[in-house]
This record gives structure tokens, sequence and C-alpha cells, in this order.
């Protein structure tokens, strides 16, 4: 039986499909089969991340319906044996779930697979609801900006009270990442540091993701990020993804940068 | 060297911003886990001498000052 963890964010915009992306490819790397679920009904976007837009054949909606198997929809990756993904309805809308077909989906996917990471929409509607429903675990994206900061906590406050592993008198797991840090902001104090971040959502942390240009590039290409060595966000997201996996790896430190400690030195001699 | 001292860095007045808005957000229920035996001991209490149809309360903020307000609301004609 797999493990299914939902990505969530409240807000919408702060690279929660990127997450999935990455670290569904990073798991997969890391040798566990894992399937990647984009439950986003009528904004079908996990496909362009991960470059399969072209392989689409059936959606979310028809494996729920009966229209076509699991088998059928699960879409391989290019890039890794161990990836499959499973696409967003584009056409249909997100009323169309339901709390049983939800339960029945999931629970196919979590026999075929050790890893299922399901891509949340954003907001906290129904779509949202459904996602974090039959959750095991949630990591949670944020920016270090305040409103990403106050959806992610009223996001996590329903997480705590909508999941079904909570009303079974158990505890989802939550996790968070955060994304998008520009270190030499967060050293000259504009911008929030990952521990005033813990501090006010009160869950542990899973990583931390440095703002990197290469992620455009990466989304542009349909190649998710991690597939580039030299770029940090894509380290970041190894990091997290062996995490995920049972491996201890330290907490890199990405708001000290190199040119800050140089940048603090030479203040000293000022 | 004075103009670092003048102004408050941003990213800490975001924080104190959000530990605000964020406990406004909450509620008081999440805030004190007592929360819920509280509300049935004052009901009992106060149920000893008249009809008691519900009780909310409320956690108040004001700049620096806390409070939280407890409404019981009776049973009319008793």
């Amino acid at each position: 039986m797999g493990i299914v963890i939902a990505v969530i964010s409240g807000k919408g915009g702060v690279g929660k499909t990127t997450a999935v992306a990455n670290l569904g490819l990073g798991v997969a790397m890391n040798g566990k089969r894992c399937a990647v679920v984009d439950f986003d009904i009528g904004q079908r976007n996990l496909d362009m991340i991960l470059g399969l837009e072209n392989r689409v054949v059936y959606d979310i909606v028809q494996v729920m319906d009966g229209e076509a198997s699991l088998k059928q929809a699960l879409i391989k990756s290019k890039v890794n044996d161990n990836l499959r993904f499973l696409a967003a309805s584009q056409s249909k809308d997100k009323r169309v779930l339901n709390s049983k077909k939800v339960q029945k989906l999931i629970k196919e996917l979590k026999e075929n697979f050790d890893y299922v990471i399901l891509d949340s929409p954003a907001g906290i509607e129904s779509g949202f609801e459904h996602t974090i429903e039959f959750a095991d675990a949630a990591i949670i994206v944020v920016n270090p900006e305040v409103s990403s900061i106050r959806d992610a906590d009223r996001a996590i406050g329903i997480l705590d009270s909508k999941s079904q592993k909570v009303k079974d008198g158990g505890e989802v797991a939550k996790y968070l990442i955060i994304n998008r840090i520009v270190p030499d902001m967060v050293q000259s104090g504009e911008m929030l540091k990952s521990d005033d971040i813990l501090d006010i959502l009160n869950i542990k942390l899973v990583g931390k993701v440095p703002e990197d240009n290469g992620v455009i590039d990466a989304s542009n290409q349909g190649k998710p990020v991690i597939l580039d060595k030299h770029s940090i966000a894509g380290q970041a997201y190894k990091r997290i993804s062996a995490r995920l996996c049972g491996k201890k790896i330290d907490m890199k430190d990405v708001e000290v940068t190199d040119t800050s400690i140089l940048k603090k030195l030479v203040g000293i001699f000022r | 060297m004075f103009d670092f001292w003048r102004r408050r860095k941003s990213a800490s007045v975001a924080k104190d911003r959000l530990s605000i808005a964020i406990m406004s957000d909450r509620g008081v229920k999440d805030i004190y886990p007592f929360m819920d035996n509280l509300k049935k001991e004052i009901v009992e209490v106060v149920r000893k001498y008249v009809g008691v149809r519900g009780i909310e309360i409320k956690k108040e903020i004001d700049g620096n000052f806390e409070a939280i307000s407890i409404d019981v609301f009776l049973e009319k004609n008793r």
C-alpha cells in the first residue's frame, strides 16, 4: 500500500504544480513507483510542466466515471520508468467530483504505487477538499510573502477538519516547502526568514527552494527543473525528494549565500 | 548608519502583521485547547440559576491588548 500526499497551498501561483512535477520525478529517481495526479479539474497544467500534454488520451474524470480504466489513463513519463501521470479534465467542471468516486480512485492508485502525489487546485473550495480528503500526508507550498502564508494557514485549518484521517481520530502529517526564497532579500531583512514562517504556521519544514530563473526555462521546455544539474531549485527538489523517501539529508540553508557571507566580512573591515 | 535604525525592516513588519491576522483567522477554538471544556462548564454554572440558550466566546485583539469576551444567551421569560 502506497502513501498519498496532497500538495496544497491555499493561494495560487506559488509553485504547487512545479513542486508536484519535481517531487514526483524526484521520488521516481529514488527508485519508488510514483503516480502524480492533477486534481485541478478544468485547469489542466501538470501535463505541460511534465512535457506530456500531447500524450493525454483519458483523464481523471473519465476514470472515475468508468469510461476508461486507470491503466489506460496513466501516462508514462518520458524520462523515468517509475513515474506515471494522470491528467485532469480540461472540459469538465470540478463539481463532477464526489467523495465516493475520489475514494475509489485513490484506493486503486495506492494499491499500484509506492507514492501517490496529488496536485490540488488553488483555493479552499470543493476541489481542494476532495484532494485532501483521503490523503495520508500533505505538503504545503508557500512563498515568503504575507498573502501566501495567510492563505496556507486557512488551507491547513480545513485540512485539519475535513480530512478523513482526522475524522477517524488520526492525524494527517503536514510538511512545509518554502518556495522562491531570495537569499539577498532575507539577508537584508526585506523577506521573511524561514524560521519566522515556521513559527507562524507551526508545522514541520521539509525543504526550502530558492528563487531560480531555471524554473521558467524548465517549464518552457516541459522538463522538470530537477533534471537540470546546475539549477539550485532543482537541487533543492532533489533533497526534498530524498527526504520524502526516508533519507536523512541535512537542511541546506539556502538563505545564506556565499556572497552574503563575503559581504558581511567586507562590512567588518569597512 | 543611523538610517539603518530609523526604518524598520519590512520582514519584521510582515511577521507582526501576519501573526495578528492569522490569530484572528483561526478563531479562539484553535488558540485555546481548553475552549470546549470552558464553554461546557460555564453553561453548567449559569444553568443552575437561569436557562441557557447558547454561548459564544470571542477573542479580541486591539493593538497591544488581548481579551476574550464571553456572551451567554439566556432563554426568554426566566
